[in-house]
């Protein structure tokens, strides 16, 4: 098979449809067209494009979606409630389900705002730990999103190469945590326990056959006409819009940002690893997927890396029996698969939080939605919801 | 080592942030590696628009707006206000705005017009702790029912099971422990 070049190279020879984005007045403002009458048109809540249960109130003229106004909150649990009334321990387990796809994701932030009020020295086994449960997540994540942009687009043996090689790395994570979806592995002051006998060498195998075989993948889909056809120059989000809206992770990064918080502002050991953060500059639903399938590669590469660094010793710091966060105020973000996932603790000294608010990367980035849809057509909805790679109880909370 | 890099651009960070707002800000001070400071509802929107245009700061992305009810933290409580934090990626810091509003009538200005991701943020902060967010094109709720009564981010709103009746065993092992279980 040809090898895939650099997204630019694979756009050169591309004919995709343009322009999609404010497509010239519309089909009813032009003079001596056909009449049309604006209509609405619900999408969901039962959508197959959407991870959970997501309405979209699309405003349509014709062919051009005039208005689309997402609609959330039918998986509203209320976290931020919730999680003032239980101790540290059972947020773990609560936060872990907010965005099912990257369960182990969701719970580093908490521990982290945990320590740092604390003061608890992290024991170097467990950072690296993280590192490579974390990795791996997000391997399972985007491979998932790979496998359902292709299904979404009518393309449905992505998802069956991307579930084959997902099972291998969620076998490894199962007998380390316990769980497939939710982990509830990170405590404040480390992780629950060591991994298994059999962990590094599973976990390498996983990651090796990741690495060998993505080049299969990108060329199956970013290399595929129909594919290109359907997600290069539709639903454009700007780089300066991106960043006006929040958006972040590799939705972000395929409108050229290279914001990325593991870079920017390293936490646990990422500053140890060579990696790279991967962007594409236009912005359209092709170069957002292309980052996805990028950061893949980059991920099982950080995996390795930390393998093959992993120290001996304790995977607990000193913790009290207890875990009582002294008073204080403390912001900790975190590079999600889908973007970044922040909380701001406030602590009165109690076993609870006094107020956590959770930052969630989904959120924001599908409040930009409705300025993305915009004036595009009908038929590229699907491939831009798709490419907005939304876990919608990342969204609810 | 990574968190002394970060704290120390975060120190740098505050004086350009000091020298740019000057007396619009009050208690400017670094915590845990994030540039902290009040702002009068008045000159909020001033104050968002000079952290993302002025150069040295330049806080693009926008992080989140929310609200801490601050009514039990604490001896004798602080009061209601709205937090929005942004960050820099030009130069790898984040700025937390503390915005104190009055508790009878929550009241602030909107600042959808500076970053348009507060719009969704805004309407949130609305729903669960009543403030109104003057100049926001559409203060709709996001996640409640129109017909929803109270607002359960305040501290006032009690979750209703544990208002009605207690949680029957033991909250904590400790407290099973002692009870003899």
């Amino acid at each position: 098979m040809a090898k895939v070049g650099s997204p630019s190279e694979e756009r050169a020879g591309a004919r995709g449809r343009v322009p999609s984005r404010h497509p010239e007045e519309g089909a009813a403002g032009a003079e001596g067209r056909f009449k049309t009458e604006e209509m609405i048109l619900n999408v969901g809540p039962q959508h197959p494009a959407t991870h959970g249960v997501f309405r979209l109130l699309a405003t349509i003229d014709g062919e051009v979606l005039i208005d689309a106004d997402p609609v959330i909150g039918y998986m509203h649990r209320g976290y931020e409630k919730l999680v003032e009334q239980r101790d540290y321990r059972q947020i773990t387990n609560l936060v872990s389900r907010m965005d099912w796809l990257s369960g182990i994701n969701n719970e580093l932030p908490l521990a982290l705002a945990v320590e740092k009020l604390m003061e608890i020295e992290v024991p170097p086994r467990a950072q690296y730990l993280r590192v490579i449960l974390c990795e791996m997540n997000r391997i399972l994540n985007h491979l998932m999103f790979f496998a359902s942009f292709g299904a979404e687009l009518g393309a449905i043996t992505p998802t069956f190469y991307a579930f084959r090689e997902r099972e291998d790395i969620q076998r490894v994570m199962e007998a380390t945590t316990g769980g497939r979806m939710h982990f509830g592995f990170f405590r404040p002051g480390g992780i629950k326990e060591d991994v298994p006998e059999g962990f590094v060498e599973g976990a390498l195998a996983g990651v090796r056959q990741v690495i060998d075989r993505l080049p299969d993948y990108e060329n199956l889909l970013v290399g595929n006409e129909i594919f290109k056809q359907r997600t290069i120059d539709i639903g454009i989000l700007e780089e300066e819009a991106a960043y006006s809206y929040g958006v972040s992770g590799p939705i972000a990064r395929g409108s050229g940002i290279t914001m990325d918080v593991r870079k920017d502002e390293p936490y646990l050991v990422y500053d140890q690893f060579d990696f790279d953060v991967q962007s594409a500059p236009n912005g359209d639903c092709f170069d957002r997927f292309w980052v996805l399938i990028r950061e893949v590669g980059e991920s099982a590469r950080i995996v390795e890396q930390a393998i093959e660094g992993l120290p001996p010793g304790p995977i607990m710091g000193k913790v009290p029996r207890v875990i009582q966060a002294p008073e204080g105020e403390v912001y900790v973000r975190c590079e999600n698969p889908l973007g970044e996932l922040g909380m701001y603790l406030v602590s009165d000294g109690d076993r609870r939080p006094y107020r956590l608010k959770i930052r969630t990367p989904s959120y924001s980035n599908v409040s930009a939605l409705s300025y993305v849809l915009k004036n595009t057509y009908v038929s590229d909805m699907i491939a831009i919801l798709g490419s907005f790679f939304f876990v919608l109880g990342d969204i609810d909370r | 080592m990574a968190q002394t890099q970060s704290a120390s651009r975060a120190d740098e960070a505050l004086e350009r942030v000091k020298s740019a707002l000057k007396e619009t800000i009050s208690e400017p001070k670094v915590n845990f590696g994030t540039v902290d400071l009040i702002c009068e509802p008045g000159d909020l929107v001033g104050v968002m628009t000079a952290l993302r245009d002025s150069e040295g700061i330049e806080c693009k992305f926008f992080g989140f707006l929310s609200a801490v009810d601050r009514s039990e933290l604490g001896e004798g409580g602080g009061g209601l206000e709205v937090l929005i934090v942004v960050y820099s990626p030009v130069h790898f810091f984040s700025v937390a705005v503390h915005v104190p509003v009055a508790a009878a009538a929550p009241a602030c200005p909107s600042v959808s017009g500076v970053y348009s991701g507060a719009l969704w943020h805004e309407r949130e902060t609305h729903e669960m702790f009543g403030i109104v967010f003057e100049g926001h094109p559409q203060l709709s709720n996001l996640y409640l029912p129109e017909d929803f009564e109270g607002h359960p981010g305040l501290r006032s709103f009690k979750l209703p099971g544990r208002a009605v009746k207690d949680w029957p065993g033991a909250k904590d092992p400790e407290e099973a422990a002692a009870g003899g279980r």
